[in-house]
């Protein structure tokens, strides 16, 4: 298959002289399930901001579907929809329905099309009877689940999750873990970055681990996964115990 | 947060919900200009119809007021140097400052002024979406020429959205602070500082987030503005308000 996301030789050196991305040279290719793991501070969140041009790079460059994100980061934008770790600060709308708008809205989609846009986004993420509710007053799964829809509108080919899990609870997890596989199947390519492994590695076709903001790692997860703990990830309980990866969902 | 509620749009489906954002505005700007000619009788008249228009979007009347502490600091500045800077028939004399009669009622009077104001902008707010009231203010600065209506209408988006992320960061380091016995220290100055910095701190980082997530969603001035319509029955509620402020205005 054709890679949709091309990244050559990426370095990103903050202000004050951090490196925080050094050499990445990356290819995913379209409709596959990509997790990025290793420890706080490896450079996962700093490779994903650079897919969609919120982050540029210092050295190398970034390509997705042919487009370099330097040159048109608004095109990449609306090809890579990002999921942020913290959904309260995604949140900009002041109804579920005016949050998921917002991006379409944003790309200067008719009345007509946003509408019904926005009408399928919740369709498809099941928030459809919250439409009119404040999003202050849903539970963690289901602003994690907004957050979804929210670029489910803006119909991307790539989204990027970054820790989708983090401070959700078992319903929650199920709920984010069910919604991003429903959204490969669709044939969106997913990139999921996080450090806890044993929620979603069950279902990833690829697992590339990170440190100091490199590249240490990159293959099928089962090839993999004994350099977990070496870069600073935790083992999923079921590979501690010789089994393969375990889905949450069952 | 979701009990902070004075500065957030409530999702609702009262008459002033429906009400077309370009009267809101209009009124509202109207209501608070005439609000510096009332007297008490005045104010007690035109806040009947607004604790009315209140209650008929199922909007409690106690959360504003219990939120007025926020600008109950305002309010007592406002008054003091109301009461202390008034000539007048002296009734207490402290350190050569003389309280006066005409004093306490100005200072009361220009406070119940604020109130007004105050309950009128946050039935705007509770009932307008910011993207409504953006809309709104575009709407009025477009033919104005040299004037920058998109960029302001912006400016103005993002200030509605982000004052209840800072109420939201007060209440939230304010909690923390008074988990920590903050009560006990009884300098209000102290306080102030403690609270202060941490409270700049979170907001700044807040807001940087939210910049990126909006980024992240494309966000630019240029944006598909919601549908701005006025049918009949807007027609006739601005009519019958604009009366009514022109009622006050006579009297």
């Amino acid at each position: 298959m054709d890679a949709i996301i091309e990244i050559d030789d990426l370095t990103h050196r903050f202000a004050d002289g951090t490196v925080g991305l050094d050499g990445v040279t990356l290819e995913i290719e379209a409709g596959a399930f990509v997790v990025i793991a290793g420890a706080n501070g490896s450079g996962k969140t700093t490779l994903l901001r650079h897919l969609n041009g919120l982050l540029m790079p210092t050295s190398g460059s970034v390509r997705v579907a042919g487009v370099c994100v330097q040159e048109n980061p608004m095109q990449s934008r609306v090809l890579v929809g990002m999921v942020f770790q913290d959904a309260d600060s995604q949140i900009v709308g002041e109804t579920v329905r005016d949050d998921v708008a917002f991006g379409p809205e944003n790309i200067r989609l008719d009345r007509v099309e946003i509408d019904r846009r926005v009408g399928e986004a919740l369709s498809a993420t099941g928030l459809m009877h919250l439409a009119d509710k404040r999003p202050h007053f849903l539970s963690g799964g289901e602003k994690r689940r907004l957050a979804i829809a929210g670029i489910l509108a803006m119909r991307p080919r790539v989204i990027v999750f970054d820790e989708p899990f983090a401070n959700l609870d078992y319903p929650g997890v199920r709920q984010v873990l069910d919604q991003i596989l429903r959204q490969h199947r669709a044939g969106c390519t997913i990139i999921v970055t996080t450090h806890d492994l044993e929620k979603v590695l069950a279902h990833a076709d690829r697992l590339i681990f990170m440190r100091e903001g490199r590249i240490e790692g990159d293959g099928p997860p089962p090839a993999l996964i004994a350099r977990a703990e070496a870069n600073g990830v935790r083992h999923p309980r079921a590979v501690h115990f010789g089994l393969e990866a375990l889905s949450w969902l069952n | 947060m979701a009990e902070l509620t004075a500065f957030t749009y409530q999702p609702g489906v009262s008459i002033l919900h429906h009400l077309d954002v370009r009267m809101k505005l209009a009124l509202v700007a109207a209501a608070s200009l005439i609000s510096l000619r009332l007297d008490f009788a005045g104010i007690g008249l035109m806040a009947l119809p607004l604790l009315a228009a209140a209650a008929g979007c199922r909007r409690s009347v106690r959360v504003p007021a219990g939120e007025l502490r926020w600008i109950g600091l305002l309010l007592a500045f406002v008054f003091t140097a109301r009461m202390l800077s008034t000539a007048g028939t002296p009734i207490i004399s402290v350190l050569a400052l003389d309280i006066t009669r005409e004093g306490l009622r100005e200072g009361s009077l220009v406070c119940l002024r604020l109130v007004l104001v105050f309950l009128v902008g946050t039935l705007l707010m509770a009932t307008t979406r910011p993207t409504e009231i953006k809309a709104g203010v575009q709407w009025f600065l477009k033919p104005l020429p040299f004037v920058p209506a998109e960029r302001i209408g912006t400016m103005l988006g993002l200030l509605v959205r982000f004052i209840p992320v800072i109420f939201e960061e007060v209440a939230r380091v304010s909690d923390a602070q008074r988990a920590r016995a903050v009560e006990n220290c009884r300098n209000p100055l102290r306080r102030a500082a403690k609270l202060g910095i941490p409270i700049m701190s979170r907001v700044f980082e807040r807001s940087d987030h939210l910049a990126l997530a909006m980024a992240a969603r494309c966000y630019s001035e240029h944006r598909t503005q919601p549908a701005l319509r006025a049918v009949l029955k807007d027609w006739v509620l601005f009519c019958l308000c604009c009366g009514w402020l022109a009622v006050m205005l006579a009297v």
